[in-house]
């Protein structure tokens, strides 16, 4: 008996002397000086990897990877991408944080994904000096200048909301719709910002509100009206507008779908005549993205919105991290926070070009309209 | 009139329950060498024994703990305080309260509107806490008031109920109060004794001293009357209240106090993050609490802080970084192997055995192809290196890897299966299988293989010793 | 009141639904008194093996076989897998657990969730998978009445619940299996002194259980389309509200519980809510279970000194 616990605890004791070794923080992470010697650094990534919404973030997941290995072998980088799973819980985001910011060779961080996240880790971030780009948090509070090392990808909700609400007002003219969020932060500050310009309008609005998990809206569906010719739905699951858009047939009701970035999936959201609102332009359309695409497909199956953003956000720091080692430094927070905050991208993967504003917002991010026809393909609607 | 021998004493012995083990000093120790060790430490004293572990959780951080480990600390002293507080209603009382993260909840809520800018009031710490935790007990007393008709699994769902109803509330009611789920942003900070705690090394030590007073008040509860009380409800309440004992009253008071040791918790929890949302009182913390409650045994105030100190060491410090985590993996296995194979010659062969079939495995998959062994070991370090001749991987290993998965499980419920030699013969493949799978896919996803891992262990540990590490085992009426 | 029977008509099908699932779970807890978490995800593997023979058979566009014959595979299949994988967990986790106080299988179960959900994830990926039902199963094919509609998956639901739930009945009342199931839910020990297999009836109990999950699973998808790891939580939180309100332990108990909670999900989305749907649900059910404090068709338990 004796001589298992001598073994047992030798056993424990060099497992946790290596365990302590390893995560406790070391100083100096950079690499020698960078003239010709490989650039090494690392970037975080803070996304919903399991959890209620895993699929989100595991797609988030595959397109951050994929950016790191395609600049890795254009910029000839070492960058390594070490993941952070949050559940989309902004207590374990702050957790995570606290990791990263404690490790010495992580330079930089893409995400979090869902705006109260940002909001639980930005002081974290902003007291250790990290940047951190998020490809989904669309909050328009988060851009006030709280969080100085905040950026994103993606343009707001104050941006889209009010251009989504006019256009249904001014071309789609309903008498009646139904709004329902999804009870997620990205999907009530979108309602919050449309449903005054309807009531304004005069039209009738029926606010309802699902959760994220429900996969059965029957019993909403039976609620839409014979008068009721748009239903908006901002979500962030476009399987579940799928669904809805099934159960509208299937109840015979004449409602058109108007959704958000969220729904924008060609593969899932086939509803024939739905309009969906993106940030970004279909990458399977721009012909410079369609080795990623195809790339991404090959490897990872089919994938909506929330993986593009998140690449053009890993990107960004890649190039930061990139062009710091360029000019002979070694990648820290500090310099590669002011090469991001200098970011000057003429085209990205989204189609657009990328510069940030003095708070982190996309400069000129603008929503495209598309219009789903009846083979499932998404045609884009001139502004 | 028995004609076999006595059972060995691990069984559980009818008659001999816990209640008359702990009146006559005795309870069930871990085996061998760690009871030995128990024994002795018992032999200090209670409130010794308090005094020194609280003061090697003040002496931590001098050691020098990273950030991030400080706040795998405050996580999981957060976890403490809770696991203390659940243990009153489920360990003593005897209660299965599903909806207990809610009292985190209100406490949490409570906090954040009482002393932050959404609602403008704030409310000084020594006011807003002790307001919170009346509010608790009320709260608790509310909640506990259907205990009075419900038993067992019937009161453990309206407590279920109560728990996911306080979520949708919160995320759902009176956004301009509550926050909606952008919840509540902006919280003070605590001040104790006119100083202001805002660095995470100040909640660490605020958390220490916090828990040490809960344990301390907490001990004082158990020896009282109130305690004994308990214990006999949890036992038997009809036969408690055939002795006189006010049963709905001592049910009520555990759900009260166990409401305000979760709020507690929740008003630190609040004004070290800033932050309130919903979704951080949803039904994984509620899992949590519930692990390191009965991991650490149920019943006993040093269980649930033991259980919560492993659970969440584990969970939220050792398993978020890939090279831990595969150390973790393969030292779990080896300790196992250690433990369990008995006497050490078995144990040596095994592992001669595994070390010889996995080089020549090795070797003839490199003979064959050699992009059969093209990819290297994910592990890194001097652990990678170990295992670069003995593991094969392939080049394009995922899909073979998912194989190997399904594989690794169903050997597992085979070796459950057979016994005696058999057993020993398969357990051979099935470590080199295991080892192939997590060099394969388990470490190229390791957000995923973590929630894998916990949920082994939870089911191993159970397995082992089904009363948790500190609690005794207990003979139960059958319904 | 086209409306209200339309709702009526949604409730009951995705009551029928919990039903199935509460079935289960309500039966393991008869045998065992065990509250097995683990049951949702039982439900999910299901929708899973579903899915995968659509996709065997040649995706939900181009079939290769009829609808029919596709439809008896699937739920055939289903059934006998996911029993397998009750009768697995079974043995591997609950068994050794067998004399512990009540609360440690609790943890277990809790485990195992964890450990299914997350192999779901690693082995099938977290991306949605649709069944994509309308391609195979026309959306106009069913029944109207007036403006109320009951499409083909719906009837199809109804009627496979009803036929599973009167069968299991049966079973449970006339069968020799179904009187060993009961009497080791009456007293195991004694059950074993009469010669009872116990550890057969139990692993019969948990196969029967875990066929009815992935019944329920594949059901799941045809009705709602979308599968991923995580839908097993839902179902299974549902089950255990459904088997708990009817009584738990009692089989006509879990069905009424399941359509009680459909039809009150499906009328407060349409009269009242749907923003506040769970919250008066949760209200309801407890107003439920004040009034009838053993479920609306549990007995009373008799509580012995």
């Amino acid at each position: 008996m004796k001589r298992s616990a001598i073994i047992a605890a030798a056993a424990l004791g060099a497992l946790v002397a290596a365990g302590c070794g390893s995560s406790s923080s070391t100083t100096g992470g950079g690499s020698a000086s960078g003239t010709t010697k490989a650039c090494v650094a690392s970037i975080g990534l803070e996304a919903p990897i399991t959890g209620p919404v895993a699929p989100l973030g595991q797609e988030q997941l595959h397109f951050a990877q994929l950016a790191m290995i395609t600049d890795n072998l254009a910029n000839k980088t070492r960058i390594t991408l070490v993941q952070g799973d949050t559940q989309l819980n902004p207590a374990m985001a702050t957790t995570v944080t606290q990791q990263f910011t404690s490790n010495n060779k992580i330079v930089a961080v893409v995400g979090p994904a869902g705006s109260q996240e940002v909001e639980a880790v930005g002081p974290l971030m902003d007291r250790a000096g990290l940047a951190f780009i998020s490809g989904s948090a669309t909050n328009a509070s988060l851009t006030t200048g709280k969080y100085p090392t905040f950026f994103r990808s993606v343009s707001k909700d104050s941006v889209q909301g009010p251009q989504d609400a006019n256009y249904i007002v001014n071309t789609l003219h309903p008498k009646a719709l139904m709004i329902v969020d999804d009870q997620e932060a990205y999907s009530t500050g979108l309602v919050s910002a449309m449903v005054p310009i309807f009531s304004a309008a005069g039209i009738k609005v029926d606010h309802e509100s699902v959760s994220q998990k429900t996969t059965d809206f029957s019993s909403l569906v039976a609620k839409v009206t014979p008068d009721t010719t748009v239903v908006v739905l901002p979500w962030q699951v476009a399987a579940n507008a799928q669904q809805f858009g099934k159960d509208l047939a299937q109840e015979h009701k004449k409602a058109v779908i108007f959704g958000t970035d969220g729904l924008f999936s060609p593969g899932t959201f086939t509803i024939s005549g739905s309009y969906v609102s993106s940030f970004g332009p279909d990458i399977t359309a721009i012909p410079a993205d369609s080795a990623i695409a195809a790339a991404a497909k090959a490897k990872y199956g089919t994938f909506g919105t929330f993986g593009p953003p998140v690449y053009a956000a890993t990107h960004v720091v890649d190039e930061a991290i990139a062009s710091v080692c360029k000019s002979g430094q070694t990648p820290s927070r500090a310099n590669v926070l002011a090469a991001i905050k200098n970011t000057n991208e003429a085209t990205s993967i989204l189609g657009q070009p990328i510069k940030f504003d003095s708070h982190g917002d996309v400069v000129n991010g603008k929503f495209f309209l598309f219009k789903i026809d009846s083979s499932g393909k998404y045609v884009l609607v001139p502004a | 009139m028995s004609l076999d021998s006595p059972p060995p004493a691990a069984d559980p012995q009818v008659g001999a329950d816990e209640w008359v083990a702990r009146e006559a000093g005795r309870h069930e120790y871990l085996p061998s060498w760690m009871g030995d060790t128990q024994r002795r430490w018992e032999r200090i004293g209670w409130w010794p024994r308090l005094a020194l572990a609280g003061l090697a959780g003040l002496a931590l951080p001098l050691i020098g703990l990273g950030g991030f480990q400080l706040q795998v600390g405050i996580d999981t002293l957060v976890i403490v305080l809770l696991a203390l507080g659940l243990n009153i209603v489920v360990g003593w009382a005897g209660l299965l309260d599903l909806g207990y993260v809610a009292f985190f909840g209100c406490g949490a809520y409570g906090f954040a509107l009482l002393s932050s800018s959404q609602l403008g009031i704030h409310l000084p710490t020594w006011l807003s806490v002790p307001i919170v935790m009346i509010g608790a007990a009320i709260l608790g007393l509310l909640v506990g008031w259907p205990s009075r008709r419900l038993i067992g699994d019937y009161l453990a769902i309206i407590t279920l109920f109560f728990g996911e109803a306080f979520v949708e509330f919160t995320n759902n009611v009176a956004p301009g109060v509550f926050g909606g789920p952008n919840g509540i942003v902006g919280i003070d900070p605590f001040s104790v004794f006119g100083r202001q705690i805002t660095t995470n090394t100040g909640y660490y030590y605020l958390l220490v001293v916090v828990a040490v007073l809960t344990m301390a008040v907490l001990r004082l509860l158990d020896t009282s009357r109130t305690g004994r009380a308990w214990r006999a409800v949890r036992e038997d309440s009809l036969a408690a209240a055939s002795m006189t004992i006010p049963v709905n009253r001592v049910k009520l008071m555990a759900f009260s106090f166990g409401a305000v040791v979760a709020a507690l918790a929740g008003t630190i929890f609040a004004a070290q993050q800033i932050s309130v949302f919903p979704t951080d009182f949803d039904t994984p913390i509620l899992i949590l609490i519930y692990a390191a409650l009965i991991l650490g045994g149920a019943g006993s105030i040093a269980g649930a802080a033991v259980g919560a100190l492993v659970v969440m060491i584990i969970y939220d410090g050792l398993l978020r970084s890939p090279t831990d985590s595969g150390y973790l993996f393969y030292g779990l296995i080896l300790l196992t192997l250690v433990v369990k194979l008995r006497p050490w010659r078995r144990l040596a062969a095994v592992l001669a055995a595994t070390v010889a079939l996995g080089l020549a495995a090795h070797a003839i998959a490199k003979a064959i192809s050699a992009s059969a062994v093209a990819g290297g070991p994910a592990s890194t370090g001097w652990l990678g290196d170990a295992l670069r001749n003995w593991v094969i991987v392939p080049a394009n290993s995922t899909v073979l890897g998912k194989w190997g998965y399904v594989l690794l499980v169903c050997l597992l419920i085979a070796l459950v299966q057979v016994k005696g030699r058999w057993r020993t013969i398969l357990l051979v493949p099935t470590l080199c299988l295991a080892s192939f799978v997590w060099e394969t896919v388990l470490s190229a996803q390791p957000s995923v293989t973590r929630q894998i891992m916990i949920g082994a262990i939870l089911i191993v540990m159970m397995i082992a010793r089904p009363q948790g590490l500190l609690g005794s085992r207990r003979v139960e009426a059958p319904t | 009141m086209a409306f209200f029977f339309q709702e009526l008509v949604n409730g009951l099908t995705t009551g029928a639904l919990y039903a199935l699932v509460a079935l289960g779970f309500t039966m393991v807890y008869g045998v065992l008194k065990l509250l097995n978490f683990a049951h949702g995800d039982l439900y999910m593997i299901g929708s899973y093996v579903g899915f995968f023979v659509i996709q065997w058979f040649g995706g939900p566009n181009k079939l290769t076989i009829a609808v029919p014959l596709l439809l008896v595979i699937m739920f055939v299949l289903a059934a006998l897998l996911v029993g397998g994988l009750g009768v697995a967990m079974e043995r591997f986790a609950y068994r050794p657990l067998r004399d512990a106080p009540r609360i440690a299988p609790l943890i277990t179960a809790i485990g195992v969730s964890f450990f299914l959900e997350n192999s779901a994830l690693l082995l099938f990926g977290a991306q949605y998978r649709v069944y994509n039902t309308s391609e195979f199963i026309s959306l106009s094919s069913g029944i109207q009445i007036g403006s109320v509609t009951i499409d083909s998956v719906q009837i199809l639901v109804l009627v496979l619940a009803a036929l599973l739930t009167v069968g299991l009945r049966l079973l449970v009342n006339r069968t020799t299996l179904g009187k060993q199931m009961r009497a080791v839910a009456a007293d195991r020990e004694a059950a074993e002194m009469l010669g009872i297999n116990v550890n057969f009836t139990i692993a019969a109990t948990f196969f029967i259980g875990g066929a009815l999950a992935g019944v329920a699973g594949v059901m799941g998808g045809l009705l709602f389309n979308q599968v991923t790891p995580t839908i097993g939580f839902i179902a299974g939180l549902k089950a255990f509200t459904a088997a708990v309100v009817g009584g738990i332990g009692s089989i006509p108990g879990a069905v009424l519980g399941g359509l009680l909670l459909g039809v009150a999900e499906s009328f407060i989305t349409g009269y009242i809510s749907s923003t506040y749907t769970n919250l008066l649900v949760f209200l309801l059910l407890i107003a439920v279970m004040l009034v009838r404090p053993s479920g609306l068709l549990g007995r009373a338990q008799l509580q012995k000194v």
